[in-house]
This record gives C-alpha cells, structure tokens and sequence, in this order.
C-alpha cells in the first residue's frame, strides 16, 4: 500500500481550498511512450480543473456538505461525505476496504463474518474487527486512506458523466474517520496520473489486458508479488481486474504491471473497448448556477474552467446530469514529465 | 455463423460492464450454447445456471412476486447472476467483487435482447443446432 502522506499539503484541508500545482518539470519530456496528450508544456501555469467532478467535490469541500456525489460514467462510483471532507468511495473501479483486507488474506473470511454479524446492530464495523484483532487500528487507518486515494485516483482518470449530490447514506461499512480532505485527495490523484502518464510504456490500467509474454520460459520466481501477477495474467484481466483478485490497489499493481510490460515479462493482449459515449452535450432543464464563484475558489487562486452547461451546484435540488468531458484526456493534457516514478514503489 | 455472433454479443457485455469476469449462454435445460469463461467449467456452469433459474423462477411464483427477472447469487468473492432468455435459454454472468449489479441488471437488457434475436425465437433443438 502506498503510504498515507500524513503531512497535507498546505491549505489542502478540509476549508476546501485545494491544491493542484503541477509538479515542476524534472527536463523536456520523457522518451517514447511517454504521457500522451501533447508532451511537456509550459510549467508556470497552474492547471485548471475540468470536469462536473472535480467542480462538484470542492463546492462540496468549501460548503462542508454531507451527502453522498453518486458520479456516473466509466467507472462512476459513489463519494460519501461529512462536512466537506471524505469518508468513503465505492466504485466498480478499485477494490474497497471489505476486498483489501479478504483478498489480501490479511482478515480470514469466518473471522470478518463474526466481526460483521456482530457490528450489524449498530454498523460499527471497525472497532469489531480491531477488538478481535483482525486487524490494527493504525493498519486500518493506512488502509482506509490507501483505499480513498486508489479510489479517487480511478474515478479522476475516468469517464465522467454526470454528477449528482444526494443525501447522505448510513451505508458506509468502513468510513474513514477522521475523513480525507478533497485538496489531499485530488493532489494524489493529480500525482499518480502524471506517474502513470509518464511511464513508458503507457498503459490503461481499466483497458490493457495482460498476458504472460509469449515464449517466456518459466524460470526463478520473480518475487515482489510479481509471480502472482504473472499468474493472474489470463489474456482477459486488466490490471484493474489484477487488483481484485489480490486485493491490492489499482495504482500499485498498474505500476507494477507497467515494470513488467517493460522488462518483457507480461504483453498487451488485447484492449477493453471504449466505456460508454458521452451523452447528449445539451441537457434540457433550467440553466446551471453561473457566476456563482464560490469564495474558496478565489482565494486558493484555482479557477476551473466552467463550461457552459457542465456544472451543478451541490446543495440544491434536483441535480440535473450534467454534459460530460472524458476527465482522462483532459487530465492527461496537465501532465508532466513525473519526478518521481522510478522511488515510486507503490504498494 | 451463429456461434461467432453470440460469443462477440457476450464479449460486448463484458467489454462495457467493469467487473464482469465470465459469461454464459446456456439452454433452459441446462445445456451450455456458448460460453466466454476462463478457469470456469461451462457445462457444469450452465447445468447450475439452469437449475438457479428454475428454482428461482418456482419461489418468485410462489412468493407471488411475478416474473423473474434477476436470480442473483452472492459469495465472498464476488457474483453469478443468471437471466432468462425468452423461454429457451439464459444468460449466466460471473462477477468479482467490483461488479455493480444495478449497472450490469440494465446493460444486460440489450444483450439479453440481442441473444434472443440470434437464437431467433428457436426452440431448444434449433438453439443447440446453432451451437454445433
């Protein structure tokens, strides 16, 4: 697991004044197969954020709301929040805390259905699984952040649709307490996109099926969790689907997968086809909140570019979907040559 | 041919839907037509399929609940839902624990859709012919 960064960065906090700079240019852009999407650009300007997401999740940080941002599209998920900050993420997209501790092996399945049955009255999952010693409470902790950042790392990259703020759930099975700030978790979103964006090869970690590379004689086990990736390469699952069934992050085993697409030991197979189309840029219903600016956005000196049409404002009802830009190429145009991918070790 | 179209309609699903690991068409007896499986045997997939589906089908009856639509098993490790085809056949999809159901119960409409058009309102004969 990736190690949680315990040191925000400054203002990232639950204010909701978020910080995205682009890491500073480490040299001209990277050799082949580096981040597609233009190559280096200048590195003073700061990058606007696109899309109905990211619009949604700082209105949402800067006015303290708790609810729930159900985002769909490709994956789409669910973002539950408690003032401002977030507790949860549930997306197709990234494996949750439930798939992190059993598949990993770290909590046996009999042991974590006591602990569930027994917290089921009052859905106070954690301190049953820490009171049987399933797991520690600081191991959770790092886990449930892990978990957060893996997941808003895959929705970033991802298509979106629409976004919709709806009112808050008691479903949440493992929330993380005290809740992530919106500014530290777009800022590591923003980083591991520019680490995967400049790793050669690039590679999708939703699309790219990977199988064992042909004539590839078995030899010495690989070791670092690499056999197991190596096992689990079929021809038919994606790195994400690797992630699943081993329970680690998405970010972690998409890195790995990428060491192992370049040291020739996995290929490419074949490729997902593209997620759902983008709907219809011209939603019927009453026109969105603009010149509506919140404060917090002047003073972190971040100002998204609005779109005519693409930004809903939290709080009020209804949402309506909102026309969608495919947040990834928007993204992967932000995107410098990473700093920081060969000490990246994930986890 | 026939088969050709019915696996790429089975791909196309698992294409669209994140989390969906293996697909199955199979007759309503339980028969496997075709199958987009890996590490799963299809016969023994179909012939639990079948059985899911009818026992399904008897209790939403019973429980006066009206026409299946889903029979949906869960285990630690992820899902199988099963759907019927018209009245010959049905469709088994396999999940792992990322699979949203709701998402994957309005995308397979259009395939099961698709899939009874190829099978062509066939009787079970005519759909296992179309197989072989």
């Amino acid at each position: 697991m990736t190690a949680p960064r315990r040191k925000d960065p400054a203002a990232a906090d639950r204010t909701g004044a978020p910080i995205l700079t682009p890491r500073s240019a480490a040299g001209p852009a990277s050799g082949p197969g580096a981040a597609a999407g233009g190559g280096a650009s200048a590195a003073a300007a700061q990058p606007s954020l696109p899309g109905p997401l990211f619009e949604a999740l700082l209105d949402c940080a800067a006015r303290r709301v708790s609810g729930v941002i159900r985002v769909t599209g490709d994956p789409g998920g669910a973002i539950h929040l408690a003032e401002g900050a977030v507790t949860a993420i549930e997306t197709p997209g990234a494996p949750g805390p439930e798939v992190l501790l059993l598949r990993s092996g770290r909590v046996p399945e009999p042991g974590w259905a006591a602990a569930f049955t027994a917290a089921a009255p009052d859905g106070e999952l954690a301190p049953e699984l820490i009171k049987r010693d399933l797991v520690g409470t600081g191991e959770l902790e790092v886990l449930l952040r892990a978990a957060l950042a893996d997941a808003m790392f895959v929705l970033a990259c991802g298509q979106v649709t629409g976004c919709e703020l709806a009112p808050p759930s008691a479903d949440v099975l493992l929330p993380l307490v005290p809740p992530g700030g919106v500014g530290w978790l777009l800022a590591e979103a923003s980083r591991r996109i520019q680490v995967l964006g400049a790793l050669p090869p690039a590679i999708g970690h939703d699309r790219d099926r990977l199988a064992p590379a042909p004539g590839r004689v078995p030899g010495a086990a690989l070791g670092d969790g690499q056999d197991q990736v190596l096992a689990l390469a079929n021809g038919r699952r994606t790195s994400r689907d690797i992630a699943f069934a081993t329970g680690r992050g998405v970010y972690a085993v998409t890195l790995q997968v990428a060491r192992m697409l370049a040291s020739g030991v996995l290929v490419i197979e074949s490729r997902r086809a593209a997620g759902p189309a983008a709907p219809d840029p011209a939603p019927a219903g009453p026109g969105p909140a603009r010149g509506e600016a919140g404060p917090a956005r002047g003073q972190a000196g971040l100002l998204p570019r609005r779109k005519r049409g693409a930004s809903t404002r939290p709080g009020t009802a209804p949402s309506r979907p909102v026309a969608g830009l495919a947040d990834r190429s928007a993204l992967l145009r932000l995107l410098r040559p990473g700093s920081g991918a060969e000490n990246d070790q994930g986890s | 041919m026939a088969e050709d179209a019915l696996l790429a309609e089975l791909r196309a699903l698992r294409d669209r839907v994140v989390g969906i690991t293996d697909t199955a068409l199979a007759s309503r007896d339980g028969l496997i037509i075709t199958a987009d499986t890996v590490d799963i045997n299809p016969d023994n997939l179909a012939a639990l399929a079948a059985a899911a589906q009818g026992l399904a089908q008897r209790m939403a009856a019973e429980a006066g609940k009206g026409a299946l639509r889903e029979a949906l098993t869960r285990g630690s490790g992820g899902c199988v839902a099963v759907y019927p085809i018209g009245t010959v056949a049905l469709l088994a999809v396999v999940g792992d624990e990322g699979l949203d159901t709701g998402r994957l119960h309005r995308e397979s409409r259009v395939t099961v859709q698709k899939l009874a058009e190829l099978l062509g309102g066939a009787g079970p004969g005519r759909a296992h012919a179309a197989a072989s």
